[in-house]
């Protein structure tokens, strides 16, 4: 693993820009532990500052320091996406090797749900879930229902592989050495997926917390909580745009882009490694 | 005399296309043939493509079920082979070679994998050191050693390797039956002899039985002891290998025997052999 | 249909000179892949002559560079392929070193006209959205000066050569057979009569009934034409039956050449008398050994002749350096220490 980044980082130069994007986005989301204030607390420095050395990124008209808002703010956005993307990842290897492996009425069953989930227009679902659920609709509550709502798509990919997969002459030569169905799945197919995994990953954190701070920002989501989102929603709320308080949307915003171009690069370069062709060409004798 | 593989009008018919448009594709057509327990011997199927012999070799290896007829193993018929015990129990007795040495063990891992999976799952369970020795032997009797292919990976030997490990990981389960379809195409002209060789020795000092799947009748006639010819999923003649080959009486058979490209050129002058 | 200079073909032509003429070709593969370099010496130092009016047979097995050495010929040079020395003129195309350093409107000149080529998947030339009369204007419109009518005329005769009916004009690729289409692919190759045609393994794909119908084809068309062959295949089978010389390659480098008859009556590299005598017949199952070892990997070969990890002649001089090709009896040439003797070139 070590030496898988070490030949990253010394090759490829969309990785080390990925890495120091998002290690950037990182180490903000981790400063939210060192805050001097509550996150939810309100008026606790002078609102409407604008960035100056005693705050560096200025204040809110809710009087709270938006640097220490928007590490809370990076961090939980950042979970959020990462546990939206890790259950829905799992979800869809999970019906998409076995539909694509087993076929028959299994596969039929499982992609008639697929493409029920699919078609969900996601917006209207969400927002109705929000007004029946209201207040207990938390985080948590929030990003296990995108989950549900996101492994579709994916599973299909994943499927379309494991079925070409199901074709190949090893997974015969697998078959007769006694290998169970579960053990087919994970050891030989599951090299060939990753790449499919690996770069969905990304799109899907790209796609959750864009989903996240569109509701956020609409206010269908628990705005006490910090998020990016949340902050958006609040400017709006004070018509930051219009009483000049520029910083309040600006940093905010500057800190979601950094972390979806850090992503993207990440799983872009990721994905050239990981890819089975290129790794046939870098196992084997060396000659230089 | 007990049967190892008994096939008993065996049909398989494909059906193409959606509901209101359908063709049927008869792949194989009341194919009947025994091969006895007692007397290990090469049984060769003869056909080009489209004439059905992969899919009756993917039937014997239950890997398709026929549509009609029955194929029995050791006097039990395939079809109640279902549950994985009972499948684990065939493929102990029964396995595969394939046609393409480097598809038939995943690309992005490494080879000795398969032989101590193949050992570990269809005998009892050793310790390291006494499956160790047991893949080196089947490793050894084709030509090879677990030195040579331990830690390697597919891409790192060529094709006659490839095949031989894939007949040592076959050898691993002890099978009583091997069912090779055109194990030795791909592989290069100068290599092939050694694995067709092979066979040779494994029906003679191991008792193997061979269901040879091919359309190169000059390998067929080095080896086989019986031979089937399939044309469109019927067969069309079979017979003891040497006879057919020689002298075969259905046309298709003689047309297939007039086309095989002899590798010398009369000795005469080149032009003699201008002719179309 | 034989003329008389075409029957004499069968050893080298000087009296036109050579129509393709090969060099001390050398191209590699470079590969850089995340720091790790790879040099894969496809094509190490090849000469050879084709002249008019014959069938010149290349045969090797896997790695043995043959299909790199036909791209190079041909010219579909791409990263990380690249020429590293060396020419393959063809005497059609004066001047340049070989195809690939020509420009493209030269290329496009020659091609179909001079040089055309018959691959082994005819879905690689056939366009499967198109009809085959269109694949016809495409590639042969071109060259033919004339009227639309005098072409499809044309066209239809050429097509009576490979026993087609003119129905096949108006089908897709897919609705003929192989056997089908690897004939409409000789007549599209063979339609402007040109000078040199590459035939790379056209029909190794194809049943061996189909086979033969096919090869005897390509033969037919080669006499009644004139135009040179460059026969690419592993199958010494259809070596013996259709070529007039025979190249054999060997891990990148080209150790025997010699008439078609030559080579199979007698051998001299161990290589091919131990390919030749492996090769199984009907008719007589005396026993046959495969040869010992594997082909060497071109990443990294083994130094001097590269046939002699697996050589049973093999002598000391052999792993220090590289046998050249010498002639041994008229239109004979042999790359090998143990055949030509130990001095050092």
């Amino acid at each position: 693993m070590l030496a898988i980044l070490r030949d990253l980082l010394r090759y490829n130069l969309e990785f080390r820009i990925g890495i120091v994007l998002v290690g950037f986005v990182l180490v903000l989301s981790m400063l939210s532990g060192f805050s001097p204030y509550p996150p939810q607390d309100v008026y606790v420095v002078p609102p409407d500052v604008p960035p100056s050395l005693s705050y560096w990124l200025g204040t809110t008209s809710r009087g709270q320091d938006v640097f220490w808002q928007l590490t809370f703010a990076i961090r939980n956005t950042l979970l959020f996406g990462c546990t939206v993307a890790l259950i829905s990842r799992a979800l869809a290897l999970v019906i998409g090797l076995l539909s694509g492996y087993k076929g028959g009425w299994i596969d039929r069953v499982l992609m008639s749900i697929n493409d029920t989930f699919i078609v969900i227009p996601l917006l209207p679902v969400l927002v109705l879930f929000y007004f029946v659920m209201r207040d207990s609709m938390s985080w948590l509550m929030l990003a296990l229902i995108m989950a549900c709502l996101g492994w579709a798509y994916d599973a299909r990919l994943i499927r379309s592989v494991a079925m070409s997969l199901k074709t190949r002459e090893f997974t015969q030569s697998s078959v007769f050495s006694g290998m169970s169905t579960r053990e087919i799945l994970v050891q030989e197919h599951l090299p060939y997926v990753m790449p499919i995994v690996f770069s969905t990953t990304m799109n899907n954190m790209i796609w959750s917390i864009g989903l996240e701070v569109t509701l956020a920002v609409l206010g269908f989501t628990d705005i006490n909580t910090p998020t990016i989102g949340g902050m958006i929603y609040w400017a709006n709320q004070h018509t930051a745009m219009v009483a000049g308080v520029w910083w309040w949307i600006a940093f905010p915003t500057i800190a979601v882009v950094i972390t979806f171009i850090g992503l993207f690069l990440l799983a872009v370069s990721m994905n050239e490694y990981i890819d089975p062709r290129s790794r046939l060409s870098r196992i084997g004798p060396v000659t230089s | 005399m007990s049967a190892l593989l008994d096939a008993q009008h065996v049909c398989k018919t494909f059906t193409r296309g959606g509901v209101f448009s359908s063709r049927r594709i008869h792949a194989v057509c009341d194919v009947s043939f025994r091969i006895e327990a007692e007397k290990p011997e090469i049984f060769t199927i003869i056909g080009e493509s489209g004439s059905g012999k992969t899919t009756l070799a993917r039937i014997i290896l239950n890997i398709e079920q026929p549509t009609s007829g029955a194929l029995l193993f050791d006097g039990i018929d395939l079809a109640m082979v279902r549950s994985s015990a009972d499948r684990m129990v065939f493929m102990h007795k029964v396995q595969p070679i394939f046609q393409n040495p480097f598809e038939a063990f995943n690309p992005l891992k490494q080879l000795d994998r398969y032989l101590f999976m193949t050992r570990r799952r269809f005998l009892a369970a050793g310790d390291h050191a006494d499956i160790d020795i047991a893949v080196d032997d089947a490793l050894r009797r084709v030509g090879l050693s677990l030195k040579e292919v331990r830690y390697r990976y597919p891409h790192e030997l060529s094709g006659g390797q490839l095949q031989r490990v894939a007949i040592a990981r076959a050898l691993l389960s002890n099978p009583r039956l091997i069912v090779a379809d055109e194990p030795v195409s791909m592989v290069d002209a100068s290599l092939r002899m050694s694995i067709v060789n092979l066979f040779k020795a494994l029906r003679d000092d191991l008792g193997i039985s061979i269901v040879y799947v091919t359309h190169d009748l000059a390998t067929a006639y080095y080896i086989s002891d019986r031979i089937i010819v399939m044309q469109k999923g019927i067969v069309v003649e079979s017979g003891e290998a040497r006879a057919v080959l020689n002298a075969p009486q259905h046309p298709y058979s003689r047309q297939l025997r007039a086309a095989v490209l002899l590798p010398e050129v009369a000795a005469a002058a080149p032009s003699a052999t201008l002719s179309p | 249909m034989t003329s008389a200079a075409n029957s004499m073909g069968a050893t080298q032509s000087d009296s036109a000179g050579p129509i393709l003429s090969v060099g001390n070709l050398r191209a590699y593969f470079r590969t850089n892949h995340f720091g790790i370099h790879r040099t894969v010496r496809a094509v190490d130092g090849i000469s050879f002559d084709v002249g008019r009016g014959e069938i010149y047979g290349l045969a090797g097995e896997s790695s043995s560079g043959k299909t790199t050495l036909v791209r190079t010929i041909a010219g579909a040079i791409k990263p990380p392929l690249e020429v590293v020395g060396g020419t393959a003129e063809f005497s059609f195309l004066p001047g340049y070193d070989g195809l690939y350093r020509a420009p493209a409107a030269e290329v496009a000149r020659i091609r179909w006209r001079h040089l055309s080529y018959i691959m082994q998947g005819s879905m690689n030339v056939l366009n499967p959205v198109r009809r085959l009369r269109k694949s016809f204007v495409d590639f042969a419109r071109p060259h033919m000066a004339g009227t639309e009518r005098k072409f499809e005329r044309a066209v239809i005769d050429h097509l009576a050569r490979v026993n087609l009916d003119a129905s096949v004009l108006a089908a897709y690729p897919h609705e003929l057979s192989g056997g089908m289409r690897q004939r409409v692919t000789i007549a599209l190759a063979t339609i402007c009569r040109p000078d040199f045609i590459i035939a790379d393994e056209p029909t190794t794909a194809l049943d061996v009934i189909v086979q033969k119908d096919v090869l005897g084809m390509i033969r037919g068309i080669q006499r009644e034409i004139g135009s040179s062959v460059l026969f690419v295949t592993h199958d010494m089978g259809v070596h013996a039956h259709l070529t007039d010389r025979l190249g054999i390659m060997y891990a990148g480098r080209l150790i025997e050449e010699a008439t078609t008859a030559e080579i199979f009556r007698a051998p001299l590299h161990p290589y091919t008398r131990h390919l030749i005598a492996s090769l199984p017949r009907i008719g007589n199952d005396a026993p046959r050994k495969g040869l010992e070892g594997t082909p060497p990997n071109l990443a990294d070969p083994p130094p001097g002749c590269r046939f002699h990890p697996r050589c049973p002649l093999a002598m000391e001089v052999c792993s220090r350096s590289v046998p050249t090709m010498i002639g041994t009896a008229p239109g004979h040439r042999v790359a090998c220490f143990a055949v030509n003797g130990s001095e050092e070139p």
